[in-house]
Order: structure tokens, then sequence, then C-alpha cells
């Protein structure tokens, strides 16, 4: 099969490096999705360190007010759309069929088309700093009149890129539906399926729930702006109070993506955690039905809860008091995640390789990042922090302290798989400790600004005794920067790291019954699904075969 | 390995210990109206819980970590299956449900604290201040058509009712005052509500919390509590002021609205440099500037009283901008 496939193509597209710009295969394209949001990454944090500078001191003058605005704008669109979205997507690329034991994607074309598509919106959004008035400046929320009212061309291009971004976020959700719902390996019913699967499919769900409403609302916002389509000019006024319109209508368009987007983050990183911690702690996981669950709740609530974003626009308090109560709903599955987990620990046979570390990291960062969530749910607390950096700290701890660590977890736990070669086991605990606490240091001080009442997007402070949090905030920056450098190092070495079998991890899914890299078509042969930990019933197989006893 | 599951208990530790006790230092500033300390006792009752939570799985984590180390165990031995825990998953799933629950109640009991503009007292009155957020200022006006700029003055010991604004032209700002209470967005096409009580005479610090432009970081704005009869000293002498063309409102207009972008001498900023401008001098131009805005100028005193740009002109002409 394999060969045949390889006698198809045509001369032209054999090479190294077209081999790769024509590619449809799953694999390929989740290393593409992985290593192109890796360089954004590098990118948008880069800005972040320029203007974390800016913020270390009072007064400082290391950046213009403009630029400044432009930086954080494309720091936090970058992070979310270019970066940890992405990087799930690539995961969820490689591996949802290699989980489920299928050859590929149920549209390898739209699949490609899916990650072009996100390269060009990317290009787009990092080019748009060269654009006529540089970078949008109204940061990632665009808020209209401001947003409407903004000069040169860089709102329009980050218009045109999130709309370009959109799409291509629509093709990759519509392939992980067709493919989870019907590509199944045989005797893998839903409640055997991998975890990370589902959340996959909880992604793919909620962004087809979601991203339409988000596109609505770029395109009032551009008709809002103005465009000329051929010989006429367009002006609309749906944001524009003067004419009758709402610019908290945006509001609620915008939120009614956000929210659930912070899920669409979030729910795969669960995934992965749920992946990773039975492994090292050789265990099955605890209450594979209560995580599923949990995930398809933790979905269907976080499309009533975009309104806590809005506490402060005047709702009337019966509407605050739904969306207050309806977020705190959301605590109760996300808590039964977190005791699955701790229970997953719970009399396990735990080691602490990197993937591990990462994923107890996510653990005990998580928790701060859901507990600080109660707070801005309470609406007249919200009143006092919203805007404020403890939101900022707020989300950071849950993006980066609970995406970002997952997914670290994630790339060191599954290189093998991809590459056939471990990353250094000794690097990557250097880089987990660097990372673990640079960030508790860049973000735990970000609570106390702002409830001292430093508000967030400001270029420049005058209040001394916000300075010393600033401060460490920064310096936790900068040693965030020596982690991931310390990580680049490490894929830099792994090209010649020690080779590795196909199941290093003596792992429970799917993907690790084939070779590490997997050939083209995945599997040569599927083992027919007896339960969620296949791999486990093989070996348990295997040692009663080999006549060794079965353990209790 | 041994070394890094140590490390890692140590520092999950520290954390443990030292995290409730931040929490109950940091909190909201220190509240100086009853709604700010409605917020605030709120914020401390949710903390009891955070601190909780926060203990009890971290603790357990390191617990967990520590006592479930592989230690001497071969590298690949299955762990200890756990059968039949549905009660501990009903326990945990009700365990958050009641903590929710009691947040809730709390919040609800000191929802009205915190919302509702407390009735006058005999022979007190209310003062109604329109609070309106422009690109980059505050704009206050009083009921006796008193306008200050960037500062309000407020009697102590009087419920003080906000009503908060922008212009249809502007963007969105947002109130906030962190000892007076919590913020409130100023929309343009909305009037949106607030208030404050301050007992205890003093100023009291905030600025605009939702980004609104280039000088968003120094949209500062300030409330100064006066006594009672300083307050209507005040508010009389700034209305005999007004009517004459005179006084602090000029000062405050230039310092308020023109230095943000222009220096507070003229020389320039992320607006260019008008020290010596000739529309400084001449008080029809400087009205058609400021009302109708010019290129990336917004229109700052589109909406203003003819008594405010008189009183910036008058201001202009007795001391110019020295561009130094
Ligand atoms: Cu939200
Ligand atoms: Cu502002």
């Amino acid at each position: 099969m394999a060969v045949s496939r390889a006698e198809s193509v045509p001369a032209w597209q054999r090479g190294k490096v077209a081999s790769w710009l024509v590619t449809t295969d799953h694999k390929r394209i989740g290393i593409l999705y992985i290593s192109t949001a890796l360089v954004f990454f590098v990118l948008a944090g880069l800005m972040a360190l320029v203007f974390r500078l800016q913020l270390s001191q009072a007064n400082a003058d290391v950046l213009s007010a403009d630029r400044y605005n432009e930086l954080i704008t494309i720091h936090g669109t970058a992070m979310v759309f270019l970066v940890v979205v992405p990087l799930l997507a690539g995961f969820a690329n490689y591996l949802v069929p290699l989980m489920i034991g299928a050859h590929d994607v149920a549209f390898p074309r739209l699949n490609a088309l899916s990650y072009w598509l996100f390269f060009l919106g990317g290009a787009i959004l990092m080019g748009s700093f060269f654009a006529d008035g540089g970078a949008a400046d109204t940061g990632w929320t665009a808020y209209p009149p401001l947003s409407t009212q903004a000069t040169g061309n860089g709102q329009d291009l980050w218009i045109l890129s999130l709309h370009v971004l959109t799409a291509s976020s629509l093709a990759g959700a519509i392939n992980f539906i067709v493919t989870i719902h019907n590509m199944r390996a045989r005797g893998m019913t839903w409640m055997r399926m991998p975890l990370f699967v589902w959340s996959i499919l909880l992604f793919a769900w909620l962004l087809m729930a979601i991203l339409p409403t988000l596109s609505a609302g770029l395109t009032l916002l551009l008709l809002d702006r103005g465009v000329s389509i051929g010989p006429w000019d367009v002006q609309t006024n749906f944001f524009n109070p003067a004419e009758g319109g709402s610019p908290v209508l945006y509001q609620h368009a915008f939120w009614f993506f956000g929210h659930p987007e912070v899920y669409v983050i979030v729910l795969p990183a669960f995934g992965i955690i749920s992946e990773v911690l039975p492994v090292f702690s050789r265990k099955p996981v605890f209450g594979y039905k209560a995580i599923a669950a949990s995930t398809v709740a933790i979905g269907f609530f976080s499309m009533l809860v975009w309104a806590h974003h809005l506490f402060t626009v005047g709702l009337p308090i019966s509407l605050q008091v739904f969306f207050m109560l309806a977020s705190m709903i959301i605590a109760v599955p996300t808590g039964m995640k977190i005791f699955n987990w701790l229970a997953t620990l719970w009399r396990g046979n735990l080691h602490f390789e990197t993937p591990m570390l990462y994923a107890l990291g996510f653990l005990s960062i998580f928790v701060i990042g859901g507990l600080t969530g109660i707070y801005l749910a309470a609406f007249p607390i919200d009143w006092q922090l919203h805007d404020s950096y403890f939101v900022v700290a707020h989300f950071h701890y849950t993006i980066f302290g609970g995406a970002m660590f997952a997914i670290f977890a994630g790339l060191f736990y599954w290189w093998p798989k991809m590459f056939g070669r471990l990353l250094d086991e000794r690097l990557g605990k250097w880089q987990f400790w660097t990372l673990f606490v640079g960030f508790n240091l860049a973000f735990m001080p970000q609570h106390f600004a702002g409830l001292e009442g430093m508000p967030r997007r400001v270029y420049t402070y005058s209040n001394e005794s916000w300075e010393g949090y600033n401060l460490a905030s920064t310096i936790g920056s900068y040693v965030m920067g020596v982690a991931i450098l310390l990580f680049v190092v490490n894929i830099w070495r792994a090209r010649s790291g020690p080779r590795v079998g196909n199941d290093p991890w003596q792992a429970d899914t799917l993907e690790w019954y084939t070779t590490s890299p997997p050939p083209p078509h995945n599997f040569d042969d599927v083992p027919y699904v007896t339960s969620a930990r296949p791999l486990y019933d093989l070996r348990r197989k295997l040692r009663i075969e080999r006549g060794g006893r079965e353990p209790a | 390995m041994r070394r890094f599951s140590l490390a890692f208990a140590g520092i999950v530790l520290v954390a443990a210990i030292a995290a409730p006790s931040a929490l109950a230092q940091f909190a909201p500033v220190t509240p100086e109206s009853p709604n700010a300390e409605g917020i605030r006792q709120s914020y401390l009752f949710v903390s009891i819980f955070v601190a909780g939570i926060f203990v009890l799985v971290e603790g357990l984590l390191i617990a967990f970590i520590w006592k479930y180390r592989r230690r001497r165990r071969p590298r690949f031995e299955d762990g200890a299956p756990i059968h039949g825990a549905t009660k501990l998953e009903l326990a945990w799933t009700a365990f958050p449900v009641v903590v929710l629950f009691l947040v809730a109640a709390f919040v609800f009991i000191e929802l009205p604290g915190i919302k509702d503009i407390p009735e006058a007292t005999a022979g007190e009155e209310q003062l109604e201040v329109r609070v309106s957020g422009r690109q980059f200022y505050w704009q206050y006006e009083y009921p006796n058509g008193v306008i200050a700029v960037d500062t309000m003055r407020a009697p102590a010991g009087v419920p003080v009712r906000l009503e908060v604004t922008a212009p249809d032209s502007d963007v969105i700002h947002s109130w906030w005052i962190p000892p007076l209470g919590g913020k409130i967005d100023a929309i343009p096409g909305t009037v949106n509500q607030t208030w404050f009580e301050a007992d205890t005479p003093g100023t009291y610090h905030g600025q605009c919390a939702e980004l609104c432009g280039l000088e968003h970081a120094n949209m500062l704005a300030s409330v100064e509590v006066l006594s009672q009869p300083e307050f209507a000293a005040w508010l009389e002498e700034r209305r005999a002021e007004q009517t004459a063309g005179s006084g602090e409102l000029g000062a405050e207009t230039w310092e308020g609205v023109c230095a943000k972008c222009h220096g507070l001498a003229g020389e320039g900023g992320i607006g260019p440099r008008i020290a010596g401008s000739l529309v400084l001098a001449d008080p029809e131009a400087l009205e058609s500037l400021v009302r109708n805005g010019r290129r990336t100028m917004p229109a700052v005193g589109a909406g203003w009283t003819s008594e405010q740009v008189e009183a910036l002109a008058n201001y202009l002409k007795e001391s110019p901008p020295s561009g130094s």
C-alpha cells in the first residue's frame, strides 16, 4: 500500500521540501502545525519580553504608547489564535487517527487546506506590523468604537487574519468530527475512546458552534470601519451609538465566542493530562466515564457564561446573577476532573520523567487559575477586579499554566512517537523547573498589582507601590524565556537523541502500537479494541500466552 | 529522579503555606465607601474557601507524589487498582456545589449594600454628578452647572450618585476609584449608574480601566472628599468663577485635556508641539479646533459649554505654555 502510493507521486513532489509542501498526511500536517505554532510562540513570547521591559519600572521609556499597544494586541491575538489553538490542533492532527486506529483523517486535502489557511492567517497577522499605521493596537478583543475609529490598515488586517484563521479552524473541526464519528477501530465504542479523543471531539463541536458568531462580529466590525466593494462604499453603524448602534453588541458577539474559546483551549489540555497521568502512575485513569461526561458538560455550559466578561457594562442585575451562577456551575465538572486526576495518582507507581513533571506542574498551577475564577464569577467582586492585572494573572494561570504546561507534557510524551527519538530528560527537567519558577514569579505578583488598582493594558504607570510586583513579573518573564531557550536547545540536540521502540513508556493507547515514527499508512493491522486501554490488554494477553502469571 | 520529586514537593509545600496568608493580606484596597467595603467582605469570604481548597488540592498532590513515588519498585509495575469509589465521586461532586452555594448566598446577602444607593438621611440630599469619560480625561458636571476635569470634589458623608457615560463620538472608558467601589463602564450612548459615600476627607485615586487609546494609561481620576462646609464653599466659588470666565477650570482643562497629548508646557508628546501656536491665542480658532478636532486629534471639546471654552482661552491668554 505504501509502495503504490509512493509510485503514484509525481517526481517534483518527492523532494525533501516539496513533499512537505504538498503533503496530505495527517502526521506531517500535525508536525507542520506544531512547528509553525512554536515559531509563533517564540515571536509572541519575544513581544512579551519587550513590553515587560517597559513595565519593569514606573514611568519607563522603552516603548511608545503606540508600539506598546501594538505589541500587547498582537501578543494576545497570536498566543490564542496562532499558538495555543494550533498547537492543540497539531496534536489532534497527529494523534486522533493514530489513537482511533485510522489510516488518516476523513478529508486529508481539507486538512492540508486548514493548515495552509492557518499559515496564511499567521503571516497576515505578523505582517501587519509593516502595514500603514502599524499593527492593530486595540487589544486582542478589539472593542468598538475604539477599533472602528482606529486609523491605518492594522485593524483591517487583524480582522482579515482572524477571518482566515476562522476558516482554517472550521475546516479542521469538521475533519475531526467526521473522523472521530466514523473512523474508529473495530471495537472502539464511545466509552473505549481515549480521553484525548473525547476532548478533541468537544473541541471541534465547540469551534463549530462558536466560530460563526465571531465571524459575524468581525464582519460587522469591518463594515462599520467602511469597505469599498467595486463602485460602492459601504459604511455601516452596527456599533456606532451616534447612529443608533450599540458598541456592547460587539462585546456579546466576541465573548459568545471568546469564553468557549477558553475551553476550546483547555479541554484538549485536560485530554493530554488524562493520557499522561495514568501512564506515569501505572494505573488506569480514575473515573473514565466521569471525565468523559465532565468534558461534555464543560463544553455545554461554556456556551452559557459569556457575559461574565460584561459585568461592568451595566447589564441588569438579574442577568448578572444568571451569568454568575452559570459560571460557577462549570466549576463542578472542572473540580471533578481535578479530583479524578488526584485519584489517578493515588496508590500508583509514580515516576517523574519530564512529561509527568509537566502534568503535575499543570495540576498545581491550573488549580490556582480555577480558584481565582471564583472571585471573577462573583459579579460584585468582578466590578472591582475586572480589567485589572488580577484578570491578566488569572487567564495566564489558565492558559499558560494550564494549557501550555499540558502542551509541554504532550510534547515530551509524544515526541518519541513523532520522531523515534527521545528528548533529553536532563534538559527537559531543567526546563520544567525553570519554567515553573519563572511562570509563578511572572504571574503571581500580577494578582496583587491588580488588587491594588493597576488596570491592564497601560503602557506606563506612576504609582511606585506597583513597581515591586512589576519588576518581579518582568524577571519571571525572562526566566521563562530561558526555559524556552532550553527547549529549543533540546529540540536541536534531539536530532541525534537515543532511538526508541514503538512504546517507550509502556502506554495504553493505540498510537503506541505502531512504529515510531509510524509509516505513512499508520498501521499494517489494528487490533480489535476491547477496552479503553487496548495496549494494556495486549500486553496482558502476551504475558499470559508466554506462561507468565496474570498480575493481581 | 528522587531529587526532583523532593524539590517539587518542597516548592508546592512553600506555596501552600504562603498562599493563604498572602490571600488574607492581599485583598482589594482599604475601602472608604460602603460599596467597596461590601466587595471586600465578599472577597475575603470567598478567600476562606479558596485557601481551603488550595491547601486541600496542593496538599493531596504533594502527599501522593511523596507517598506513591516509585522507590525500588520495577519501572513498569502496575499501581494498585481502585474499585468501587462511587461514594468518593459523589462526595467530590457535591463538595464544590456546597461551596459555590455558600459563595453565591454570601454575594446575595452583600449585594444590596453594594449596588443600592443609600436613602438620603434627614436634612441631607444626595449629590448627583454626571461623569463623562473622554479621550483622555474625565469631565464632571454638577447639578448647578459647575464643570471639573479629572479631579472630582465631593462632600464627606453624603451619598454621591454618579451617572457615568461618554459622548457619542468617543470610545468606551471605565470609571474606577478602587477605595470607592467597583468599576462601571463609560459607554457612548449609555448612561450607567454607580455611587459612593466617603466618610473620611482625603484624596482617592483611580484611573480609566478600559483601553481607550494611546493615552489610556494617563487617564487618571481622583476624588477629593471635602468636609460638607468646605465642599459647599468650593461649589459656590467655582460657580461664581465660571460665570466670570476666570479661575481654576481653565487650568484644569489645559492640564487634563490638552496636556495629556501635547505636554504640560505644550512641548509635545504623542501630539505635536503646540507652544507658541497661534491657535492658542485666538479664541475663535481654539474653539473650532477643540469642538471639531482635526485629523488624528479627537474632538476633545465636543459638547463643552461656552464657559469652559472661555475658561481655557482665558487661561491660555494669562499663562501661555512655555514650550519647555
Ligand atoms: Cu470567560
Ligand atoms: Cu482608558
